[in-house]
């Protein structure tokens, strides 16, 4: 039983001309103590899907489908439950940590609130508690930081403040949204290291959101890939890199320098309004491998290995874990090594050929 | 002969203590030598905080310096004034990283790239559209964009816009601060082709400041490493990125995260043995005595926290470190 599930999950914005769909149909998995890395351009939706996992949509946005953790579905459940999973179950640390925490409170207060919501102490023992969380996170003299309001931090100091704020009740999954996007890449690698070590200590389940495949390429082990609010490729983190099955995967690997002098071949065009997407596969419009029947159907999130076989029919789209769904798949196809393409030609399509 | 040079440059700003104090002294640019040769690139790298745009603003005489001179084909651009002046700034152009708040939001896309060509009297008045047009589509713009305005389009268009405008005027260097680090990685891509195309096709040079290391390698000839106002190491790209000298920028190279393909296993593993915890870049208002790394540095020894050590050259490169 994975700790998270997400099923056909579509995400809407409300405008004045009816809604908009901004996440489409995503299905997936994550299993207690992995890091699962979402990747995507700006706009693909990712952001959205992790405010949808901890219920804090904007107004103008709605969620529908499930969204299982723990046998509960979040997307059902009442403001009151949900309000206790959020911040002890479920915590979020978020690209800015200048701006997502309050000013004019101290970073002591901050942290202790945590705790003192979330736990019956008082709040003398939650200070106490909050010293050893920023001891936790490598702050320098906690006991004199505490007593600091954010302003007095720098920017890797107040991200270490926020990831104390968000292990404070030892959560089972954290949601980083492009935790060091914000930070110099010497402070990057430190972040990460902390967010890994923590994992590590408190089995904690990681879902890492971020556009630098660097970043996923080390700290995951099983990345998606969205494109246009869709789920276009689902794989191993390894297996991503080796062999990627989706254009748009490979159009991000390209898109990375590599060799000197060498013209980069960037992806052509760029990310379509959610409105205007093309009606059949939505990166046909920037896809070099598109072929007419592109353009009137939506492909399915398919198996790699099934799509690879012209024989087998396609099986309808799940994502890892599935019960149902693995029985009948070849036995290769199982877990770590499953490999989700939504392509009709991954299989054809050899990187670097 | 250097088309660009920079001399023992200082830039110090007075940051306010409190009431009655004197104020402090922020040394955002510490004395640094530098210089940029015809239809090159030089990279200017560093963590944020280290002087790298503070250089960038002053080489194109946006600020001030506190001391030290800039000179360009071998003019001092800071006694530059009038009609040489107006011909310095026609010569080097500046691109900035946020294309959202370097245009002006009030002024359509011809009026915008169209300014310059007035100021400079680069065309005929009757002649202006068809040069703006012919810009945009230099950058890979079409010509029906040009009554709209910036708040319609996206940051690579915004960021090629702004490029098309440093292109009026057919400047002979470009100093372009972080250019794509507001972009998507897909974009980021079209971006660099296209300042690698502008680079073959009118010799342009580029004064280019970037923290994105996988950039820098690819775009530049060589690169100055910044830390704290100084330059502590100078080297030709290729050297630096073969085997960095001084410790911080080992630090800093083997920081950046790295795609695994099995060949590059050997190089993850090296680096996240040198990745240390090392704390946090000190205030450039105290700087530390001595070398200004020692704080951070694994490799420390006896003088590196009373004696600053010199640039020196080493093995056809200069480093500022005791160790060579």
């Amino acid at each position: 039983m994975s700790l998270l599930t997400l099923r056909s999950l579509h995400i809407f914005f409300r405008s004045t001309s009816g809604s908009i769909k901004v996440v489409s149909d995503l299905n997936l998995e994550i299993e207690a103590a992995e890091v699962f890395g979402l990747v995507g351009e700006s706009g693909c939706g990712k952001t959205l899907t992790a405010l949808s996992i901890m219920g804090i949509l904007p107004q103008n946005a709605f969620a529908e489908g499930e969204i299982i953790f723990r046998d509960n579905n979040l997307l059902t459940l009442d403001r009151e439950s949900m309000r206790r999973l959020r911040g002890k179950e479920l915590s979020m640390i978020f690209q800015e940590p200048a701006t997502s925490l309050n000013p004019v409170l101290t970073v002591g207060y901050q942290v202790a609130e945590v705790l003192t919501t979330h736990m019956d102490i008082s709040k003398k023992e939650a200070m106490n508690t909050a010293i050893e969380l920023l001891k936790a996170v490598k702050i320098p003299s906690p006991e004199i930081r505490i007593k600091e309001y954010p302003h007095q931090l720098s920017g890797g100091m107040k991200q270490r403040v926020m990831i104390a704020m968000a292990i404070a009740c030892k959560p089972s999954l954290l949601i980083a949204d492009e935790p060091t996007t914000a930070l110099d890449v010497t402070i990057q690698a430190q972040i990460l290291e902390l967010i890994q070590r923590l994992r590590e200590d408190m089995r904690m389940a990681v879902l890492l959101i971020t556009h630098d495949l660097g970043i996923i390429a080390e700290n995951a082990q099983r990345v998606a890939i969205m494109y246009a609010g869709r789920l276009m490729e689902l794989a191993d983190v390894y297996e991503l890199f080796n062999n990627p099955g989706h254009p748009y995967t490979i159009g991000l690997l390209e898109s990375l320098p590599e060799e000197k002098g060498k013209p980069l071949k960037p992806i052509p065009g760029f990310v379509p309004e959610p409105d205007r997407l093309p009606l059949g596969c939505k990166f046909s419009d920037r896809c070099r491998f598109a072929l007419p029947e592109c353009n009137e159907k939506e492909p399915e999130l398919i198996p790699l290995s099934i799509a690879s076989n012209k024989s087998n029919p396609p099986s309808p789209p799940f994502a890892k874990g599935g019960q149902e769904g693995i029985n009948h798949l070849p036995p290769t196809t199982r877990h770590s090594s499953l490999h989700l393409v939504r392509c009709i030609r991954a299989s054809e399509i050899l990187w670097r050929s | 002969m250097a088309l660009l040079k920079v001399n023992s440059l200082k830039k110090y700003f007075p940051v306010k203590k409190g009431f009655m104090t004197a104020p402090a002294l922020l040394k955002a640019v510490d004395g640094i030598d530098l210089s940029l040769d015809e239809d090159r690139v030089f990279a200017l790298v560093g963590e944020s905080g280290c002087g790298k745009s503070t250089v960038a603003r002053l080489i194109v005489r946006l600020l001030p310096p506190t001391s030290g001179e800039v000179l360009f084909q071998g003019k001092n651009v800071f006694e530059l004034s009038g009609d040489n002046l107006k011909a310095f700034r026609k010569s080097v152009q500046i691109i900035f990283q946020d294309p959202f708040s370097s245009l002006n939001p009030r002024k359509s896309i011809l009026d915008t790239i169209a300014e310059p060509l007035k100021i400079h009297r680069i065309v005929e008045k009757i002649r202006i559209k068809d040069k703006v047009v012919e810009l945009l589509n230099k950058v890979g713009l079409g010509s029906d964009i040009l009554n709209r305005y910036p708040h319609e389009f996206s940051g690579g268009q915004r960021q090629r816009i702004c490029i098309a405008r440093s292109l009026a005027v057919s400047p002979k260097v470009i100093v372009a601060d972080e250019p794509l680090s507001a972009l998507d990685v897909s974009i980021q891509a079209q971006i660099l082709n296209l300042l690698q195309e502008l680079k073959r096709e009118y010799r342009i040079s580029f004064f280019f400041i970037s923290h994105a290391l996988k950039v820098v390698h690819y775009f530049s000839d060589s690169i100055g490493v910044m830390y704290l106002g100084k330059i502590v190491e100078h080297a030709k790209t290729e050297d630096l990125f073969r085997e960095p000298f001084h410790p911080y920028t080992e630090i800093l190279l083997s920081s950046a995260p790295t795609i695994i393909v099995q060949s590059d296993k050997d190089v993850r593993s090296r680096n996240l043995k040198l990745r240390t915890d090392m704390g946090e870049v000190p205030s450039p208002i105290d700087i530390p005595p001595g070398c200004p790394f020692h704080p951070r540095c694994p490799k420390k020894f006896e003088p590196c926290d009373n004696i600053i050590p010199e640039l020196k050259e080493t093995d056809g490169r200069l480093v500022s470190c005791h160790l060579f």
